[in-house]
């Protein structure tokens, strides 16, 4: 929460959307303003406002531009976000997610343990150690980022990709531990496997898992 | 109630779509819909806007046979359109009766075209629309592309809804209109430059997530940016790590970790899908304020 929050920019994206960024790395305090700031727009959004997509550190928002037009819309988003304090998020609803750590569900356990200069069965404490939030779904259908794990567990993403990993897989890279919630190729080590699926397409919304929301992650029994 | 088509001959990635599937993006869903938007609502405005969804197919064409009595209207780059042998007019709505065979043929320019129905396509609504995103393998039939054999039924009558505009996506030697993009400014002023100044041309590595531009000398590498992933819209012109540049189109990821230098205008963007591979494609920065003078002007 160290890190200086800069002030929200305004960038447009093509002619029908502007991306609202509360920082340009990710950090923990940006990500907070962007879903804080997310869900202020799903309470009052302004006119002509078609959709609203929180990222990491930014909201997109897609505007029909004959309701409205990107001056006019940055202007209110601007007052929006000058009467805004930090305010302290709102806290999401707490899931537990078991999971199947290492062997054949996560091959790169035991590499991305020894990088760190643990054990696998530390490792997994350490990382089962503290729940996470949900930074953003995004990505893929259903793909959802959480966050942060201690700087001891910050490792960088693989050199190169795996081809296709299953829905469920559970990825962790740079601070993050990830789940897939359809089949996607991933350059993240892939630690584990769960049986839960973020991502129910008959179901609207389709996701179970909110931006804020806290996972507490466990060892599946085997 | 009966009714339907059954596909004969479908070239690659013919697939159903309609005006596309908003507002998913949160959860990782990109809209899909028409690749040539003005294409799928000039035939919805040849049916008086009495339309269902699309069958939208690429350069190939497709070949059908109409199972029922149903109007059809037929819409988007210059394809050859026969009924049981008989030439029709291309951009045109004719009345089909049970067993017609209907061929489109390839024909001398554009990627997609579009056939839409008196009748809606019966395939389930995934989330509010029956758009394929055949990337994911959600929506439309069964999330994947048509293939020869399927019979896609109808449904009911589709509710009126009134004329959809048009406007033409038809080629020409115009520039492609973009506005500078999220990352511009992490851009050399000379490579930004050299982005307008020559043309690109369309490879063949063309789908519906994304068309990638070539150049004789590759474009200059961006340097090793590292940035946050953020959202992406479709007009948006990535550079990969190697170089090459990649315009995304409607079945995008929703978000994107490389830079991208700029952003087609909307009012261009059905004009770019239908460039084929080997044309030439040059880009011109304009304002936020023209980019949307032109989108009125377009609709």
């Amino acid at each position: 929460m160290s890190e200086p929050l800069m002030l929200p920019t305004i960038v447009p994206l093509g002619d029908r959307a502007l991306l609202v960024r509360f920082g340009t790395n990710l950090g923990e305090r940006a990500n907070r303003a962007a879903v804080a700031f997310a869900r202020r727009l799903d309470d009052a959004a302004p006119e002509g406002i078609e959709e609203i997509d929180p990222n990491l550190v930014s909201v997109l928002l897609r505007y029909d531009p004959d309701r409205t037009d990107p001056a006019r819309l940055a202007g209110e988003l601007r007052l929006m976000l000058s009467l805004a304090e930090e305010e302290p998020e709102t806290p999401g609803r707490t899931h537990a997610i078991a999971v199947h750590f290492g062997g054949e569900d996560g091959p790169d356990l035991d590499t991305a343990a020894e990088a760190l200069g643990m054990s696998p069965s530390q490792f997994v404490a350490a990382h089962n150690a503290a729940p996470l939030r949900v930074l953003t779904t995004g990505f893929a259908p259903g793909f959802v980022y959480c966050g942060f794990h201690p700087k001891t567990l910050n490792l960088p993403r693989r050199t190169d990709v795996r081809g296709r990993v299953p829905a469920g897989t559970v990825l962790f890279a740079a601070g993050q531990t990830a789940i897939t919630a359809t089949p996607i190729p991933t350059g993240w080590h892939v630690i584990g496997r769960t049986d839960f699926i973020n991502f129910v397409p008959d179901q609207s919304p389709p996701t179970i898992l909110a931006e804020g929301d806290l996972i507490a992650f466990s060892e599946a029994g085997r | 109630m009966s009714g339907g088509i059954t596909v004969l001959r479908a070239g690659p990635l013919a697939t159903i779509q309609d005006a596309g599937r908003f507002g998913m993006l949160r959860y990782g869903i990109a809209a899909s819909g028409p690749m040539v938007r003005s294409a799928f609502a000039v035939a919805g405005t040849l049916l008086g806007g009495r339309a269902g969804a699309a069958i939208e197919f690429t350069r190939t064409g497709l070949d059908f046979r109409a199972e029922g009595e149903v109007e059809a209207a037929f819409s988007g780059g210059a394809f050859n359109l026969s009924v049981n042998g008989e030439a029709r007019d291309w951009n045109s709505a004719l009345q089909l009766a049970a067993g017609d065979l209907v061929r489109v043929a390839p024909g001398v320019w554009g990627n997609y075209g579009y056939v839409r129905f008196g009748r809606e396509i019966a395939v389930p609504l995934l989330l509010g629309s029956r758009a394929t995103n055949s990337t994911v393998g959600l929506g439309g039939f069964g999330g994947r592309a048509l293939v020869t054999g399927d019979r896609v039924p109808f449904g009911d009558a589709p509710e009126q809804g009134g004329a959809e505009g048009g406007g033409s996506a038809a080629p020409s030697d115009a520039p492609v209109r973009v506005v500078w993009g999220l990352h511009a400014d992490l851009f050399p002023g000379a490579m930004r430059q050299l982005f307008v100044d020559k043309p690109f041309e369309i490879s063949t590595r063309l789908d519906r997530m994304g068309v990638r531009l070539a150049r004789g000398e590759t474009f200059p590498q961006a340097g090793i940016l590292s940035l946050v992933s953020d959202a992406v819209v479709p007009g948006d012109i990535q550079i990969l790590g190697d170089g090459t540049p990649i315009v995304l189109m409607r079945d995008h990821q929703p978000t994107g970790g490389y830079p991208r230098i700029a952003t087609v205008i909307s009012a261009d963007l059905d004009r770019f899908a239908q460039m084929r591979p080997g044309s030439l494609v040059r880009f011109e920065p304009v304002t936020l304020t023209h980019a949307l003078a032109a989108g009125r002007a377009a609709r």
